[in-house]
């Protein structure tokens, strides 16, 4: 009997109009997760600032340092020059107020061995505490020493590679962070919306009011679930929007497809949601739990580290997160284009999952309000 | 005709039995009162009979349909009106009343007549636009009713619902329930106002989850076994005492005064020495009629 289901979705969307607060997380909070993330959580590393100290100071080391300063990835400062004291503990200093992140040691005899061709060992120190920051400089620092050694010696080296990375030539975090930040907000906003709502009905007693009506326990989680997975997904569009406006990513493959996939995904957020309305009494403990099932989730997604770097029994447990095939397929449709055919395996695995929780679900919501 | 049969409900909470083997039932068109004090057991009853819980043991039938396997045939006939106000507070009046008639699908034409009818009866017309948790006590507990009443229920089922409600609030109410009832509307009404009771056809006095009494208000105090006499005095814990030592007697406060019971078939006269050294003569103690709360006091103390 679906008698009521329309009244139930008009009066949820007359509560959200009239919750300010409620208002204010699902609209600014997208937003804001964007901008944030958007920049703050840039992996491009660039102008890493380095400090030089030219033991040598001699025009071959000159131009040595100089080629640190062509492209975008060093600001170099010469250290030794204005250092009235020992230069070792001023380098200790400089790491430790964070002034410098790298620095370039050059040794005395730097101009003295090239020219008697022998090789140099100059000294790369970087602060291990940013470790990704420390990581690319070293390989940065490498290519530019290789550029150099070839410039001085004449000498081609046999092997070189040519790279080009697809569907994000230029590595740009921003076009993998948007796809990872709309799969996060569709996951924690459908989640908790729906086990708050259903908890605060509880709570107030309304639930019970509307146990008493004719109205099918079908057609009532349908009613509050309609209305949350319409939220996310309208969440989802303006992700998207800003993604695409603001931050200029690409979307190369079919919106269409993307909203399918998305519905089949809301299916097990929105289950889960509506289990944990079923397991707690207060709007606290379903946001609690809501929130813990999102952050565990999110860790194990894919989102910010990639899955083949974690251990194997990490990786496993992995497998049991449904947000992680939703990562994969959101990235596949938005940066390289991929279609159902190409995703058929992660598909898979949302739709079951999709099934099973919603179904099992549904039956636990079922027994508690009938 | 029973309109509401309950038979031998029990229901334990733990190892507290919040319903003991209670029965009752409810004749078509009657006004029906669950009397008791807080912590009876009267909302537990009323939830059973609503089937928001499921009892231990014991059977419900409402007009002839069995609560268990025909509920969704009683749902359109039964109003249910919760103790806690429970309708949203962040939606205003017209707006509550409008979900709950499409929850019982009343809509288009017939729920603006039926809305418009509520109206008259609660005054909220003008109040219509406003929130429900802006309204008084009073407005609150009008609207809850208009919300249980906005399908045209044939049985209506009220838990304690003039309770924190102003005196003025309390008799419009009880006014409510009386034209609903002759509009023959079958209600089942608790309450722990004695008071209250006097309004209805029959009552049912319920204390530690069992029946005690089942009757008329008239024949439920008339029941009372014993005499009693209203002491015109002020009752002092200390007075209270000295009269309670007297064998043979007991007394309980009472307003201004007090009561003293006697047993049945004993009589003032040999006690009246023992009071007159109180400072009571027998001026000062007359017979009178037993009321409700006596003959509930007296079960309470000593079911029989």
């Amino acid at each position: 009997m679906w008698r009521g289901y329309i009244g139930l979705i008009r009066k949820e969307f007359i509560q959200i109009r009239r919750d300010r607060n409620m208002l204010g997380i699902i609209f600014l909070m997208p937003i804001i997760q964007l901008l944030l993330l958007g920049y703050a959580v840039n992996t491009d590393v660039k102008q890493l600032d380095i400090d030089i100290y030219d033991f040598d100071r001699s025009t071959h080391s000159r131009e040595f340092v100089r080629s640190f300063e062509a492209g975008d990835h060093f600001v170099p400062e010469e250290v030794i020059s204005h250092s009235n004291t020992d230069p070792v503990w001023e380098l200790a200093k400089r790491f430790k107020t964070s002034e410098t992140q790298l620095a370039l040691l050059i040794p005395p005899n730097f101009s003295e061995k090239l020219t008697r061709n022998e090789n140099v060992t100059v000294g790369l120190i970087a602060d291990g505490s940013d470790a990704n920051a420390a990581r690319a400089g070293l390989g940065y620092a490498g290519q530019i020493v290789r550029k150099y050694s070839n410039h001085v010696t004449g000498m081609e080296v046999p092997l070189e590679i040519r790279h080009n990375f697809l569907y994000n030539p230029e590595l740009e975090s921003v076009y993998y962070m948007i796809p990872g930040i709309i799969v996060t907000l569709l996951t924690m906003v459908t989640t908790m919306l729906t086990s708050m709502g259903i908890v605060r009905e509880r709570e107030t007693g309304t639930l019970e009011q509307i146990s008493v009506t004719p109205i099918s326990s079908h057609a009532l989680l349908a009613g509050k679930i309609t209305t949350f997975a319409f939220l996310g997904l309208l969440e989802m569009g303006l992700a998207l929007a800003v993604g695409i406006l603001w931050f200029g990513i690409p979307f190369a493959g079919s919106p269409w497809f993307l909203l399918w996939v998305s519905a089949l995904y809301l299916l097990t957020t929105l289950g889960m949601g509506t289990f944990f309305s079923t397991i707690t009494s207060t709007q606290q403990q379903a946001m609690f739990l809501a929130w813990f099932f999102s952050v565990f989730a999110i860790l194990t997604s894919g989102f910010f580290s990639p899955i083949s770097n974690m251990p194997i029994w990490m990786q496993n447990i992995t497998l049991l997160n449904p947000m992680r095939y939703f990562m994969t397929v959101v990235r596949g449709i938005m940066m390289k284009g991929s279609g159902p055919a190409d995703m058929i395996p992660d598909i898979l695995a949302i739709t079951a999952y999709g099934l099973t929780v919603f179904t099992l679900a549904a039956a636990r919501f079922r027994k508690r309000t009938e | 005709m029973p309109y509401l049969v309950a038979d031998s409900l029990s229901r334990k909470y733990g190892h507290n039995l919040a319903l003991d083997d209670f029965s009752l039932s409810v004749n078509k068109g009657e006004l029906f009162a669950l009397l008791g004090p807080d912590g009876a057991g009267k909302t537990t009853m009323i939830r059973v009979l609503c089937r928001l819980l499921d009892p231990d043991s014991g059977s419900v039938t409402i007009n002839g349909l069995d609560l268990q396997q025909r509920y969704d045939d009683i749902k359109p006939i039964l109003g249910y009106m919760p103790q806690q106000f429970s309708l949203y507070p962040d939606l205003s009046v017209e707006e509550n009343m409008t979900f709950y008639a499409g929850m019982y699908g009343v809509t288009g034409q017939a729920y603006r007549d039926k809305r418009d009818q509520l109206y008259q009866f609660s005054k909220l017309g003008p109040f219509a636009k406003r929130r429900a948790s802006a309204l008084s006590g009073g407005m609150k507990q009008k609207l809850a009713l208009s919300c249980a009443l906005i399908h045209n229920p044939r049985m209506l089922i009220l838990d304690e619902p003039t309770t924190g409600v102003d005196p003025l609030s309390r008799r419009q109410f009880w006014e409510t329930l009386l034209q609903l009832k002759s509009q023959g509307v079958t209600i089942l009404v608790s309450t722990p106002y004695m008071d209250e009771v006097a309004r209805c056809d029959r009552a049912a006095f319920i204390f530690g989850g069992r029946k005690l009494a089942e009757d008329r208000p008239a024949q439920l105090a008339a029941a009372f076994q014993g005499s009693i006499f209203y002491i015109d005095r002020e009752p002092t814990s200390q007075l209270l005492n000295q009269i309670m030592s007297i064998d043979g007697l007991t007394t309980a406060r009472f307003g201004a005064g007090m009561h003293l019971y006697l047993a049945p078939d004993d009589s003032l006269d040999p006690y009246l020495n023992a009071l007159s050294q109180l400072g009571l003569n027998s001026s000062d103690i007359n017979p009178i009629a037993p009321s409700l709360e006596d003959r509930f006091i007296q079960l309470m103390e000593s079911p029989t």
